[in-house]
């Protein structure tokens, strides 16, 4: 495989792992744009680990994910104090915090951004991306999972069958955030580098908008969202390479994709992956069988 | 004397702010969307004034006059806006009959910020560029503070236009109309109003607020690049909350707190960290005291 | 087994319930009937605790559980169907009847491990509606939506079933399938409290009757006695009888 086209996987993996992050959240009917703040918890302490720690990456990792889980779970409380678009307000604010705190810690590089020479190759990004992926596959199968999605529905019902709504929306940020810390370690390893400049607002917003145009009412959503948000602007651009007739896409390509978002959302706007099209999926299979 | 002059710089840069929190503000009050293609219609204006009111080898560099310039830039945003209009929330509408309850309107105008912002930097590059207006360089000097009048000017054109808006909310036919769509939008159609010429007309306001905002912008700082947008955003959505969210007149004043808390924040401590403040202040407030300092008026269902 | 005393809500400056005293004995099937706005779905929600009182007690089983969180309330064995069909739309069949019996599961359980999706599977079987298992709700008929619900609140093992109006929407097929689903349940031990319409549904099923007119009890007995009861017949008809 070319280098470039490991890159672009790598890319691909690291965006998924990354759209879980907001996704768990969300199928929880939790709106979060603040995924930069995760992210960076989980780079910045990843990288410091293994840069100024010399901690090997099986131990990076997971502390990432640790720490950034932890402060989830911390500022889950307050944060579950909002709804709707105050909720959506307050995780942007929350990430702003976090990048202007991270901004003035200059043991970490401060607005220069934070360097590493660890290198996480993509066999190991692929295997954490793919235990991510089992890992919120066999959570939306347990009770937790289902008590989620209950609350996504309708969060009075959920109540009076005895969901503990309060404990299901703590677990579900808490675990996003997490998932978004592994996510942000993986990304400081495999670029050796991030900073908060790059990792802001316009980061938060494409993490949610991929994860929303993917759908969340089912695990594969994120996974057809970062595909999407990771393919369609690099498929643009070797499509300019290879016909120099429509060169004009290279430089354009962000708006194709922005044109692209809009057309999609109108033809399905519950996201590209529903629960309806899963069913016909695996009725078609089942269906074959009892036939 | 320090410290009144950073108070009017603060004025002077919440003014700007102000103006694109009342277009915040009011598309989440009327239509509970939070719209985020506002910034970019903010950019769009002023990039395009400065590419009319320039001369030079860039596309559409002709060099005319700037308040022509100014007025095709608000013109541009405004059409922009009507395009967003149309395929996100009447689409939504169309096709749903409720724009609230899916992610539809608030992706695609993530979308819709992509497409502007690109368009922006296809045409004209990601430099950051002058912007010599004639009266650009005078300032008023009162009482040994600095006032510059541009920036004096969007203060004080902020409070007359939120006047303004706030009769034609209370008074007008329309602004009734508009009021009646943001409290029920079934049955504001039951009574018949016209949903499909109304709702546009939020859409027109918010775009020229934001529109105007730019050229203030422009004018004041004298630099335009494709990404003001995304530094007034932020500002701008914290000056809807501090204000309470869909009060007009709440968002001015949030939008000059947060210019005021800007400017000190940056004095006082430096630029790096002036973000822990205002976004420290903002989460503060969302969490203790959600409804703004001056409370929300009431927004409708849904998630987004 | 359910014991209302004095009970009152009050919206605004609108009284809704007025001082509603009635008793529902365990095992019953009683039937809570009334005019559009007498208050029948406030007083559900009152016991589901989706309200709070404003004066009065509801006693189950003796215990007072007004102050009880609704969270609390199925597992004191209240269990409920809603008006307008309630179903989690995302979900599928099966999940929907398993969110019945959440309360009773351990929360990191395979929600999909055999024993509960038989469970679900065969509950659904016994009500007839074995052709729906795997489909995702929202797009399934409404009769068949409203039969589901039903099924969902028995997963619950529930002592005390609220069901408000079960047979509205109903063709007589499906109506006539839900009152033996509903009277297996009842033989069960099930106590019914049954919030409808439908008055042959009623006298089918029922064997108490509570009549409910602008939040007052108007009337508490046997189907035959309400028939005759002339404060009935004046809230219903209009005339004296």
């Amino acid at each position: 495989m070319s280098g470039y086209a490991s890159g672009v996987l790598a890319q691909l993996a690291i965006n998924i792992v990354i759209a879980y992050s907001v996704f768990l959240p969300a199928a929880a009917g939790l709106l979060n744009l603040g995924a930069a703040g995760f992210v960076l918890i989980g780079g910045y302490a990843a990288g410091a680990l293994t840069a100024k720690l010399g901690a090997p990456l099986a131990v990076a990792i997971p502390a990432a994910g640790l720490a950034a889980g932890a402060i989830a779970f911390l500022v889950s409380f307050p944060i579950l104090r909002t709804r709707g678009v105050y909720m959506v307000l307050a995780t942007f604010a929350f990430a702003e915090v976090v990048g202007g705190i991270l901004l003035n810690i200059p043991a970490l590089g401060g607005a220069a951004g934070l360097s590493v020479s660890a290198y996480a190759g993509l066999p190991l990004v692929l295997g954490v991306t793919a235990a991510v992926v089992a890992f919120v596959a066999w959570l939306l199968a347990t009770r937790l999972g289902l008590a989620m999605r209950a609350v996504h529905d309708d969060e009075n019902v959920a109540l009076l069958f005895g969901c503990h709504l309060r404990l299901v929306q703590v677990a579900a940020f808490t675990l996003g955030g997490a998932l978004g810390g592994v996510g942000g370690a993986l990304l400081v390893h495999q670029f050796n580098f991030i900073d908060v400049q790059t990792t802001g607002i316009v980061f938060s917003i494409f993490v949610l908008l991929y994860v929303l145009m993917g759908g969340t009412q089912t695990a594969w959503g994120p996974i057809a969202g970062a595909l999407f948000f990771t393919l369609v602007p690099e498929g643009l651009r070797r499509v300019a390479e290879l016909a120099p007739a429509l060169k004009f896409l290279e430089g354009s390509r962000y708006i194709v994709f922005g044109a692209a978002v809009v057309l999609v959302m109108m033809w399905r706007p519950e996201g590209l992956v529903t629960r309806t099209l899963m069913d016909r999926f695996y009725g078609f299979f089942v269906r074959r069988n009892h036939a | 004397m320090q410290t009144l002059q950073q108070i009017v710089n603060g004025l002077m840069l919440g003014g700007i702010l102000s103006f694109v929190a009342v277009g915040f503000t009011l598309t989440i009050g009327m239509l509970n969307f939070l719209n985020f293609t506002i910034p970019a219609l903010f950019m769009l204006a002023a990039m395009t004034m400065w590419a009319l009111g320039t001369a030079g080898a860039h596309p559409f560099g002709v060099g005319m006059n700037w308040i022509a310039a100014a007025a095709i830039g608000i013109a541009v945003a405004v059409a922009a806006s009507l395009l967003i209009e149309r395929f996100t929330y009447r689409y939504m509408k169309a096709r749903y009959g409720d724009a609230t309850e899916h992610a539809l309107p608030l992706v695609s105008s993530l979308g819709f910020l992509l497409i502007f912002e690109h368009l922006v930097i296809t045409l004209w590059g990601t430099e950051a560029q002058r912007v010599d207006l004639p009266f650009a360089d005078t300032d008023l000097r009162l009482a040994g503070l600095v006032v510059g009048i541009p920036q004096l000017v969007s203060l004080l054109l902020s409070f007359v236009l939120v006047w303004l808006l706030s009769t034609l909310l209370v008074h007008t036919r329309t602004g009734r109309a508009l009021r009646a769509i943001a409290e029920n939008p079934d049955a504001a159609t039951l009574m018949g109003v016209e949903v499909n010429r109304i709702v546009p007309v939020v859409f027109v306001i918010a775009g020229s607020l934001a529109a105007l905002a730019g050229i203030l912008y422009a004018a004041s700082y004298r630099t335009v690049s494709p990404y003001i947008g995304d530094g007034v955003a932020a500002d701008a959505i914290a000056g809807m909350v501090l204000g309470g969210l869909g009060n007009v007149w709440g968002a001015i004043a949030g939008g000059l707190l947060v210019g005021m808390v800007k400017v000190f924040a940056i004095s006082s401590f430096g630029a790096e960290i002036e973000k822990i403040p205002v976004w420290g202040l903002l989460l503060a407030i969302l969490i203790f005291r959600p409804t703004g300092i001056f409370g929300h008026t009431k927004i409708g269902k849904g998630k987004f | 087994m359910l014991e209302f005393e004095n009970v009152s809500k009050s919206f605004g400056g609108l009284k809704v319930i007025d001082q509603v005293s009635f008793t529902v004995r365990r095992g019953s099937r009683t039937a809570l009937i009334g005019p559009n706005g007498a208050g029948k779905t406030t007083l559900f929600n009152l016991i589901s605790g989706v309200y709070p009182l404003d004066a009065g007690a509801i006693n189950l089983e003796g215990e007072d559980i007004a102050a009880m969180a609704p969270r609390l309330r199925i597992a004191r064995g209240i269990a409920r169907s809603f008006q307008n069909v309630r179903l989690m739309p995302h979900l599928s069949t099966v999940e929907n009847v398993m969110l019945g019996e959440h309360w009773r599961a351990s929360p990191l359980a395979l929600a999909q491990g055999r024993r509960a999706a038989q469970a679900a599977r065969a509950a659904l079987d016994a009500a007839g509606l074995s052709d729906y298992p795997g489909q995702v709700v929202s797009n399934l008929p409404y009769g068949v939506q409203k039969r589901i619900e039903v099924v969902r609140a028995l997963a619950a093992k529930p002592k005390l079933l609220l069901l408000d109006e079960p047979a509205a929407g109903l063709n007589p097929a499906e109506g006539e399938a839900l009152g033996v689903l509903l009277e297996r349940a009842s033989a069960g031990g099930i106590t019914l409290l049954v919030v409808e319409h439908n008055m042959h549904f009623v006298r089918r099923l029922c064997d108490r009757v509570v009549v409910l007119n602008f939040g007052r009890k108007l009337f508490e007995g046997t189907p035959d006695e309400v028939h005759r009861d002339p404060a009935v017949r004046e809230a219903y008809l209009g005339v004296a009888a």
